[in-house]
Parts: structure tokens; sequence; C-alpha cells
């Protein structure tokens, strides 16, 4: 069997490291970054709908913007926030530097091939394994 | 009353008589070694736990060295260092440099200790000893130039499993370790002997060169096999169980497990049940997907009457499966529920829990001074319960006697006969060792559940708890006013069984028999208690299991279900303690968890069983028996008293047929279940357990 011994030393390796902050050091930092990114989403609104010809209303996509801030809402792990932030910001970048094709925005609103995954036991059963 | 002792000058408490390398681990130190075990003797020969003890003119070997008044140990002193290098070099001159293609490495206690206390370079030039590998039978590989005569194996062969089997032979360079004479290791244990080789001589013959242990994923789980629920680890890659390992749990199997746990798996692997199947127009079987196979076994379950529903549960089976289908046929007014498993049903039969645990629980044998087995071959049910058993014989000097057949159990015993007339002497004080019995300050009964299956169970029975109950009055702990020591302990067979009882199954097939049914659900019930001869022409038969066995062929439906590694479950062992499985990989093809088939077909039959995920179903299990929830304890039962006076009144009569066991002998002990039967390497132990 495997050495006791070496599992032993590896053990007494383990000590407790202080958590290093990605980039806001609390809680109240993160938030307000938060807000930071989604004002920047907001007043980009109508650029956006402009480059890509969105069939929508500027409520329309404020409240789609909104939709997915509070998709995250539940996050409150400060470095989760900041990886959050972070990848919502290259989001934004990709919108509106154009690096995005129309579908990948109307990818939000309605995705004609998505298939409808079953939802309740009797569909998980027979379509999933798990 | 404690010895102080120094380890590198820091003060420790021990008791005295123990070792030099206990104190060490007492104050968090480590001694490296190699022959020194636990749970085994002490050797003393590899001479790896050399410590330097001042006033001691040489290094001392701390596994053999008991602790002295204000004796002064440096584990740590540059002369322990030397010591140990110096031996690493002597085990390295005749150890071959193979560990690129040896099983072991990676968890090879030679390759780590070499790593951290062996020198950085060799000075050996001359040739290396090499010995031949020795054909110890399927189970064990054998590379015997890589021992380095720690002898563990023999000292387990002799001590725990109980079989000389295992020796050395030779002095000084030609020492050797083998059976003497080319043969099988003829133990139900040797597998452990694997885990206990701290280099790569002995090695898995079914695993061999198939993965290193870094790259395996391990799942604590539990093992199904026999009644006892060992604790196991299994290893897994890309939904591959590429073997079993033992994990400690002293209550139950200690650090060991028997040969069928660990190397059964291959049967997980064969014969596997893929796609629901249902009986087509030429006869035959052919597959169809789930949507199919669902609203056929509804249709019927919703036409049939009542009364000619019936399901029977085989040894397999989980407690959640086992409340999922108690629910469902309940829907349908349905009691019809039965496990493959006899009991008795006179008297309290299962009503009263204490008529069918291990009451005594496993390691209470250990405190036991007398074992009465009645009717039953622990080695080869309950393999780890026995050893638990020779444990107890060897350190406490344990008397034990047998009412059965006449089997090599490892230890001695007095055989009293295996007439039932032994019992009925027995019970009413006239025969010769019921003196014995009185005498006995903490005796154990324990009877086989094998014996329930005779016409006269309800006879033994009555039998058996009244010797039990006499023995529990004279019993020290009842002397003392004190009503704790229980005496009655019965060994079950199938991991299943006391779950289903504890949740109200009829035990046998009985209500079967008598109320030919129309609807016959099978869960994994492949004991051969039911066929298609002994059922109604018009019965419609629904198999739910793992394995194409028995049962499956002669089914209209057939739905996969997941084998103990493919699912996370709860099986109750033989003395009550609920213990869970974890899944290790998922179920092969389509099929699926067993109580998720049974929870997709009550919603196709129109009565939706109100729980969707395995959580829900804990709750209903906790509402419908409490102890099948509570993780790692053992619920223990009462009432002896009342259950023993119960009994006496079926009136019941004993046959002169003798007791017998089913497994006698080694080659009885591989093949017994579905997964088993499906096993290439059980076979291949049957083949060389019959012809030696």
């Amino acid at each position: 069997m495997s050495s006791t011994f070496a599992r032993a030393v590896a053990a007494g390796a383990a000590k407790r490291v202080p958590i290093k902050p990605i980039v806001s050091a609390n809680p109240d930092q993160a938030k307000r970054r938060v807000l930071t990114l989604y004002k920047q989403w907001y007043r980009a609104v109508p650029l956006i709908i402009r480059t890509y010809q969105l069939p929508y209303a500027v409520e329309t996509v404020q409240e789609k913007i909104k939709e997915q801030f509070m998709k995250n809402s539940h996050v409150r792990d400060v470095r989760a926030i900041d990886i959050l932030i972070i990848k919502g910001e290259m989001d934004l970048q990709e919108t509106l530097l154009n690096w995005k094709q129309d579908c990948h925005v109307r990818d939000y609103f309605e995705n004609p091939t998505k298939v409808q995954e079953p939802t309740d036991f009797l569909g998980k059963f027979l379509t999933q394994k798990h | 009353n404690r010895v102080e002792v120094f380890v590198n000058d820091q003060s420790v408490w021990v008791e005295p008589g123990s070792t030099v390398l206990q104190a060490c681990e007492i104050a968090g130190i480590q001694i490296p070694r190699f022959c020194y075990h636990d749970r085994l003797s002490v050797a003393g020969n590899c001479r790896m736990c050399l410590v330097e003890i001042e006033k001691s003119p040489k290094p001392q070997a701390s596994c053999a060295m008991p602790v002295m008044k204000g004796m002064r140990i440096k584990p740590d002193s540059d002369v322990s260092k030397k010591a140990r290098e110096g031996v690493m070099e002597f085990l390295l001159a005749n150890h071959p440099l193979d560990c690129p293609i040896c099983d072991q490495g990676g968890e090879c206690d030679l390759q780590d200790q070499s790593m951290m206390f062996g020198s950085d370079r060799s000075r050996f030039l001359e040739s290396k000893r090499a010995v031949e590998d020795k054909n110890i039978g399927p189970l064990i590989k054998t590379i015997m130039t890589r021992c380095i005569q720690c002898t563990r194996c023999v000292r387990f062969a002799d001590e725990i499993a109980g079989v000389s089997d295992l020796g050395t032979t030779g002095r000084g360079n030609d020492m050797q370790i083998g059976t003497y004479v080319e043969k099988m290791f003829t133990s139900e244990l040797s597998g452990n002997v694997i885990d206990i080789c701290p280099v790569g001589a002995l090695t898995a013959k079914p695993s061999a060169f198939t993965a290193r242990p870094w790259e395996t994923r391990k799942t604590e789980s539990v093992d199904v096999m026999d009644a006892l629920g060992s604790n196991i680890v299994v290893s897994t890659r890309t939904g591959d169980v590429l073997r079993i390992l033992p994990r400690l749990n002293e209550e139950i199997n200690e650090e060991w497990i028997s040969d069928k746990t660990r190397f059964s798996y291959d049967g997980l692997k064969r014969q596997r049940l893929t796609q629901p199947m249902i009986r087509n127009e030429q006869g035959g079987l052919s597959t169809c997907p789930w949507v199919d196979a669902l609203p056929m076994v509804a249709d019927k379950l919703m036409a049939t009457a009542p009364e000619k529903i019936s399901a029977l549960v085989g040894g397999f089976t989980d407690a959640e499966t086992l409340v999922c289908l108690k629910d469902l046929l309940n829907r349908f007014d349905s009691e019809g529920l039965c496990t493959e498993e006899l009991f008795v049903a006179d008297g309290s039969g299962t009503d009263l829990r204490s008529n069918y645990l291990l009451n005594s629980s496993i390691s209470g044998v250990e405190e036991a001074d007398l074992v009465l087995l009645i009717g039953t071959n622990p080695r080869y049910e309950a393999p780890m319960f026995n050893a638990r058993i020779r444990k107890a014989w060897i350190h406490n000097e344990l008397e034990v006697a047998v009412v059965g057949s006449k089997v090599d159990l490892t230890y001695s015993y007095d055989h009293l006969g295996d007439s039932p007339q032994t019992l009925k002497q027995l019970a009413d004080g006239s025969h010769p060792f019921s003196a014995k019995l009185k005498a006995a300050k903490k005796p154990i009964v324990v009877v086989g559940s094998e014996m329930f299956t005779r016409e006269d169970g309800g006879a033994i029975h009555a039998a058996v708890s009244t010797i039990a109950q006499k023995a529990r009055l004279t019993s020290t702990s009842n002397r003392g006013g004190e009503d704790d020591w229980k005496v009655l302990n019965v060994l079950h067979k199938v991991a299943s069984q006391v779950a289903a009882l504890d949740l109200g199954y009829k035990a046998g097939p009985d209500h079967i028999r008598n109320n030919p049914p129309s609807l016959l659900f099978l869960l994994g019930a492949d004991e051969g208690v039911v066929s298609r001869e002994n059922l109604p022409k018009d019965c419609f038969v629904v198999y739910i299991g793992t394995h194409g066995d028995v049962s499956a062929p002669f089914a209209d439906v057939i739905l996969p279900s997941a084998a103990y590694t493919e699912k996370t479950a709860t099986y109750v062992n033989t003395e009550g303690r609920a213990q869970q499985s974890q899944s290790a990989v998922s179920p092969p093809g389509s099929a699926r968890e067993d109580w998720k088939i049974i929870r997709a077909l009550s919603e196709v039959a129109g009565a939706s069983l109100p729980y969707d995920d395995i959580d829900a179903v804990r709750s209903r299990m906790g509402e419908m028996a409490p102890n099948l929830t509570r993780y790692n304890h053992v619920e223990g039962a009462n009432y002896f008293k009342q259950a023993q006076e119960l009994a006496q009144l079926a009136k019941p009569k004993l046959l002169d047929a003798p007791l017998k066991s089913s497994q006698l002998t080694l080659a009885d002990f591989y093949m017994t279940d579905t997964i088993t039967r499906a096993s290439k390497t059980m076979a291949k132990c049957v083949k060389a357990a019959t012809e030696g």
C-alpha cells in the first residue's frame, strides 16, 4: 500500500495561506465596480442597437442587461465577483468593437436552435442519464 | 501508571511495555519501517526502524525495543539517519531497478522511503540476486526478485488468515518467501497480502499493468458481496472500475477485505443489461427505448387486480429502491412484497428486530468468551466476521463451539454434531455443553440465516432463541442487574436483507407461492426461487436488475438498473448499521438507478410517487424506518425475552435432517451471486481451488 509515512509528511506541508484578492479588496469595492460596469453597459445600449441592427427597443435591451446582471446576484465571494466583472468587461469590449456577429448578440434574446431540456422527472429520466 | 520517555528531548508519557516506535508515534514522529505492521506480530527483521537511543552502544530496532523509564530516543540524530541510509543501501543492493514497469510504483513504501532516507548515489557494482517467481493462484502475482523479506505476508497468512501456506526457506542471501511446493495460496483473505506488501513483490494479478495510482479516482464506498458491508475504496479511471481496496473501519472490516469483495468487480462489466427489453411476437427479447418499455409495465400495473401484483427483491437491492417499490405497490393496494432470502415467519417472525440482527455487533465478538456457531460457516459466508472470531480466539482465549457441518474455520472448536436434536438438548440444558454456556460470562450464539430456509426453520429459531435467552440470563452482565449483553445473533448472507425486513418486506417467496401473481416484479432476484415453471402461465414478469443471469431470460420486460458501484445508495448490514455506497462510475448503456426506474414507472402508471430526487427519497425512508438514514450508526434491538416466548407459541417440531451449510470449501466461496457468476476472475478462482 502507499506509504503512510509519505502521507504524514505531505499533511504537515499543507498550511493555511491568506487568500489574495484579485482586484477588489472588500465587498464594498466589488459592489462599486459592478455598478460601474452596469452603467457602462447601460450607456452603450443605443450604440449596440445601431451596430447590430437589433429589432428591439432601448428599454428591452436595458431590461435584458439587467436580467444578465441579476443572474449572478447570489454571488457573495469577492473573488468570484471580480472574475465575473472581468468577464463582463471583456464581453462589453467585444460587443462595442464589433468583434461579435449579429447572432451572438441576438442569442441573448431568442435562440431558435436551442433545444428545450426537460425539467420534470419523467422527461429527464427518458432523455438524460443523470 | 505511565512511563516518561524523551523523544528528541521532548517528554512523552507512554504505556509501559509499548515500543520505542509507538512512543515516537505518540510524539508525532513517524519512524520509517517495512516489516512492522500494527496488526501483525513484531518481526524486527528489516532494520529500517533503527534509531539512536542514548547510552546504547548501537542503534536499536525501534519496533521491537520496549520503552524504559527515562529513555532518551533520538530519531532525528545523525546516527539514526546514517543507520537508515545504510539499511536502505543494503535493501536496494538486491532490489531490481524496475520501478517503471512495477505495479507498485507510486504506492511503494520502498520507493517512497528511498527517496526520503536513501543515499543519492549507488556504490554497488556487483550483479544482483534474482529469485524465481512463484505461481500462488489466479489472484496474486509474484515477482519474488522484488521481495525484501519483510515477512509481512507470512505473518498475515499465519495470524490473520489462519492458513500456514506461506513461509520462508533458506537463509541469508538465499532466503525466499513462498509456499514450499507450488500450490495456490488457499485463503479467502489472500488479496490482503497485496496491500501489506511494502514493495511490488505481491501485486494483483487481475489488475496487473492497468493503471498508476495517481491516474485513478478513488470513491469511498461500501461492499455488498456479503451482509457485513465492508468499507471499500473503488478506484476508477474513465468510467471503468480498475480495482477495489479496503477502507479502514474498526467496527466492521478493520483494514482487510475478502477476495470476493476485492476481485469480483470484473463481473460488473460482463453480462450487463444495458437496454430495456420487451418480449416480441416471436417470443424473443428485443431491445427498445425506455418510452416503449415503461408504458407496457404501467398498463399491466393499472389493469391487474391488487392481490395479483407481487414483487420479489434480491440480495443487492438498496434501501432507497425498497422504499420506492413498497410505496408503488402500496399505491396499487398490493402488499405482495417479498425478499428472496427466507426467514422465519413463526412466532414474532420479523416483527421484532432482535430476531434478525447480529445483535452483539461484529466487533462485539472481541469481548465475548464463548461463541456458539449454529448452522453457519462464517469463514465463507462472512469472511471478515470469521477473521474477528479468529482474532478473539488468539488474543482473548475465546472458546468456540459449532453445531452444523464440520468445516475448517481456521481456529479450533468443539464440534457438537450436526443434528437438530443437539439444539433441543442445548435448549433444555441436557447437553454436556450447556454447563459451559451457563458458566460463560459473555456468550454469543450465532445462527446462520441459511438455517431458516429449512422447513423446520421456525423450530430452529425457537430452539436457538431459547439457548440464547438462557445464556443471556446467566451471563455476567445480567448477573449484576444490567441488561445489555446480547447473545442472539443472526448472520445474514445478502446485503439487502436487513433493510428489507426493517421496511416490512415479507421474508421468502411464500406469499408468491400461495397467491399466484399476474404481475411479478423481480428486483435482481436471481437465486432461482421463482421460475417460469412455478408461475402461472399468464404471469407478466418484469425484471429490474443489472445482469442477464437466471431470471432475466424468462421476463417479459427487462429494465436495466445500476450496480452497487454505480449508485449512491443505502445498505444496512447484518448488525443493523446503515451505510452509504457512492457512485464511482455511471451505469452502462441506458441503465438507470433503480429507484428512478420505479419512480418513473409510478408516473407513467398515473400514481406519481411524491419524490423527485434522492434527498426526498431519503426523507421518505426516514419516515418509514428512521434507522435507515442514521448512517454509520448501529441501531440496536431489544425484546429478546418476548421474542423467545413468542417463538415457542408456534409449537414447532425439529426435523431429523442434519444442519448443513451450503458453502463448505473454498471453491464454494467464490461464485454465489449475479456479479460473481459473471466474473472471470471468480471463475478462475473456483477452477484453481477445485484443482488445487
